[in-house]
């Protein structure tokens, strides 16, 4: 097994020597990024699920790879965005022949199958990678798609509220439970009234879009479980999570931040603020590895001011950044769709590699729609590369009865000199 | 998913808070509907507590559905959308034509997404598709909460119900207003109010005049048959037991029509709205079979009133007494065999099925002729009173001189003016 479970372990009573190590760790997990990474943009796959929310691949697979390689996954990914369905199912199964429970590949296999059209196939795949692995929200979540596109929404719901239950702050499947609530309440009121539903596939009425995770996301705490703790850790660290979307250092890091992923999420490996976390502020400006304190000694301080950046020609910058990620919050919670659209960038990749323009209908209906709208931000960090930033935050939704709480990590470019958003994960 | 708590309460209010007498606080009519809703759901009724404590293999499941209702409700109130969000679930599960079930359900789905801003707080486009039945059911629930947060207060009967003799087992009252039907046992020791059931009534109302007027009539009426149910269309449900519309009164007043039942519900809809029928009293079907199950045809009176006076039986006895005197002076008149006397009685416009006064007359010298001046006995006295315009009081009993064994069951129609009360109706049963 790799060695970042004991990297954390050991971080949590360690110092500098152990972020010393994960840093030399970085490489191993960087080039499983670099390979993985253009998986999660399955364009041609994603235009059969328009509406799709994405998550996107993370690190840390290889914990439940069970001896399946990058390569693997590669492949089958590169056959997946290829649009060679079938040929992506036989590579797949071609490894799971010999890696029966390769949770990644069997993950995959239930997307290609679902996106074969075989619902069914795919639903008892998600439902026995469930069972395997209770712990992993993702196939709950896919689950809950698939049962949703039946018009199981009753069945959809409550694999949710299982992927719920093991990841409180899922917000994927705090979205997608939010629109089966929705759809089960129109279900029940048109009981209640006695109408007829409009005669429409579950699959293509609006209500029943729903994201299709289709990587498996896999925070570190989360492996720690699956995992014999490996020492007396106390509390999960941020370990190296903020390392992939910054990593100026190595040459496969750069994969992470420019761009060649699509969608969102992609980084996301902290872990989750089921207990609350301190936002990662490590690591972020390019200086080369030298001791840094441990993610403890920066913590749970609420971070109303940016984060001090390395360099004072960034200072500005990085006010900036902020300033505009501000204003897309307040955008958002005003639901001025004008201002809320323009914080997006020209070169902002929609998730899920869904085009601009159906991206910003989606948007659309889920702001416009809403009849109130608070978005609030907390512990946000900025680094500035350039004409790159890149802000973390927490960000806390509130609309209706409805309550997210999340990580978030945006990508910024400054062109024009205006920072405005390249790209958007969620669940950071 | 976490639901704030300002949600929750806001649910309340809109679930509960509709029906607020202006100036009483929510918090109150929570602790009312607790009090009046706990530990039994529908604790005046011992017969069901007994049901459900037991697991009887002819338990009836008669109001189950509605305090299971009525138990979401309570939790909503209480702050606790989870547990009746599951308790909804299940609800519509067991009964999915239980509209009003389904309606609350998809409002505690709904409330997990967004806020609510009324009970049945449907889409735009439902809202404005079906805004009759949304009224409708939002008046059902408010009805239905009515009736149990206003309980009749202990002990007490509805005010018709003067004397009941023990050839009435059982006894039922219906009070329009609050859309609820009662069901009563008759004992010796006097009425107990045994379940009562939400009810639907005619479509424009009470009062039936006229035939197709839509109306249900108002009146003291009798259970006249049991209908079989497999000759009855779905529409009617479980069963179907007619009423003895129109009774004398409402004959002497010219009303017409007919066919007014007291029948179950159609497949598809578990209730209907407080306002639906032709005039008929319809209930849900399990509430029905009960009713079918426990009461007697021809003995067990019905009142149909607008709304129910419940007065404490001692109240009933002090209003017979009065009346009795007459009851007993026409009696006395006809043990002494003075036919004058005997008609003095009688209002000009007496009538006895089709007979006028004078063809009356003879029949009551046939009587007299058999009495012999023999004292004659009341037996099984039931003295039922019916006010309105006019007052009203149906008298049932059986007649019986001295030294015979039988005699003959009668109905008398008595009319008050003033302190007077006089004959207007006399037929045997």
């Amino acid at each position: 097994m790799p060695s970042a479970i004991d990297d954390k372990g050991r971080m949590t009573h360690a110092n500098s020597p152990v972020f010393l190590l994960i840093r030399k760790a970085l490489p191993i997990r960087l080039v499983l990024l670099t390979r993985l990474a253009p998986l999660a943009r399955l364009a041609p796959l994603a235009r059969l699920a328009p509406l799709a929310r994405l998550v996107l691949l993370a690190l840390g697979l290889q914990m439940l790879s069970f001896g399946a390689q990058a390569d693997d996954y590669s492949e089958v990914g590169q056959l997946m965005r290829g649009g060679k369905l079938p040929e992506a199912l036989a590579r797949a199964e071609q490894t799971l022949a010999t890696h029966p429970k390769d949770a990644t590949l069997r993950f995959y296999k239930g997307v290609i199958l679902r996106d074969m059209g075989k619902t069914s196939d795919a639903i008892s795949v998600f439902s026995r990678l469930s069972e395997d692995f209770p712990e992993l929200p993702e196939p709950y979540n896919n689950l809950a798609v698939l049962y949703a596109s039946q018009g199981q929404f009753d069945r959809a719901r409550s694999a949710l509220e299982q992927a719920m239950r093991t990841n409180p702050s899922y917000s994927v499947a705090h979205e997608n439970l939010g629109d089966i609530y929705a759809k089960l309440s129109t279900q029940a009121y048109n009981k209640a009234l006695q109408i007829e539903p409009v005669a429409s596939t579950p699959a293509t009425s609006p209500a029943a879009k729903l994201a299709l995770i289709r990587d498996l996301y896999l925070p570190a705490n989360r492996v720690q479980k699956i995992q014999p703790p490996a020492a007396p850790s106390s509390a999960p660290v941020p370990a190296p999570a903020q390392v992939a979307t910054t990593a100026k250092p190595t040459p496969a890091s750069t994969v992470a931040s420019t761009g060649t992923r699509a969608a969102s999420g992609t980084v996301a490996n902290t872990p989750r603020p089921a207990a609350p976390v301190p936002a990662p502020t490590v690591a972020i400006a390019p200086k080369p590895p030298t001791p840094t304190p441990p993610p403890q000694a920066a913590p749970s301080k609420p971070a109303p001011q940016p984060t001090p950046v390395s360099s004072s020609a960034n200072a500005s910058d990085a006010r900036e950044a902020e300033a505009a990620v501000r204003n897309w919050a307040t955008a958002w919670s005003a639901r001025d769709m004008k201002a809320y659209l323009s914080a997006y960038g020209r070169d902002f990749v929609p998730p899920g590699g869904a085009s601009r323009s159906s991206w910003e209908d989606e948007r659309h209906k889920r702001i416009a729609g809403k009849a109130n709208i608070s978005v609030r931000l907390s512990d946000i960090s900025v680094s500035v590369n350039g004409a790159k930033a890149v802000v973390k935050f927490r960000q806390d939704y509130k609309s209706g009865g409805l309550v997210a709480s999340s990580r978030k990590l945006l990508e910024l470019s400054k062109a024009n000199g205006r920072w405005q958003i390249s790209r958007e994960s969620i669940g950071n | 998913m976490r639901t704030p708590l300002r949600c929750a309460r806001l649910l309340a209010v809109l679930l509960l808070g509709l029906q607020l007498v202006p100036g009483v606080a929510l918090t109150s009519n929570v602790n009312i509907h607790k009090a009046s809703l706990s530990p039994a759901p529908l604790s005046t009724n011992p017969q069901r507590a007994a049901y459900n404590n037991t697991a009887s293999n002819t338990r009836d499941s008669d109001g189950v559905a509605e305090a299971q209702l009525i138990e979401i409700y309570r939790l909503i109130g209480r702050g606790e959308p989870t547990e009746a969000l599951q308790k909804a679930e299940k609800l519509v599960q067991l009964v999915p034509n239980f509209q009003l079930a389904q309606l609350v359900y998809g409002d505690l789905l709904a409330s997990r997404v967004r806020t609510l801003k009324a009970m049945g707080d449907v889409p735009e486009d439902m809202a404005h598709t079906a805004s009759t039945t949304l009224q409708e059911l939002r008046e059902e629930s408010q009805r239905r909460i009515k009736a149990l947060r206003e309980r009749p207060p202990a002990g007490t009967i509805p005010s018709q119900f003067l004397e009941l003799s023990q050839k009435s087992k059982h006894a039922i009252a219906v009070d329009a207003s609050r859309s609820r039907l009662y069901l009563f046992e008759n004992t010796p020791m006097g009425l107990n109010l045994v379940s009562d059931y939400y009810i639907s009534v005619g479509k424009a109302g009470t009062s039936k005049t006229s035939e197709g007027d839509q109306r249900t009539p108002l009146g003291v009426y009798y259970i006249t048959s049991n209908l079989d149910r497999k000759s009855l269309k779905d529409f009617y449900g479980s069963g179907a037991m007619p009423l003895s519309y129109p009774n004398i009164l409402d004959a002497k007043r010219g009303k017409t029509g007919g066919g007014i039942w007291l029948h179950g519900t159609p497949s598809a809809q578990f209730s209907r709205p407080p306002l639906a029928t032709d005039g008929c009293v319809v209930m849900a079907n399990p509430d029905l079979e009960h009713i079918i199950k426990t009461v007697e045809v021809r003995s067990t009176p019905v009142v149909i009133a607008p709304q129910l006076d419940w007065i404490a039986p001692a109240k009933a006895r002090a209003q017979v007494a009065p009346f009795e005197s007459s009851l007993h002076a026409w009696r006395n008149a006809k043990t002494q065999g003075d036919l004058n006397q005997i008609l003095s009685f009688y209002t000009p416009d007496f009538s006895s099925n089709g007979k006028t006064l004078s063809q009356w007359t003879d029949t009551l010298k046939s009587e007299l002729s058999k009495v012999q001046g023999r004292t004659i006995q009341l037996k099984d006295v039931s003295y039922l009173r019916w006010t309105d315009s006019s007052d009203t009081m149906v008298v049932t009993f059986g007649e019986v001189p001295d030294g015979t064994r039988t005699g003959w069951t009668k109905r008398q129609y008595w009319t008050r003016t003033g302190n007077q009360w006089k004959i207007f109706f006399e037929g045997p049963l």
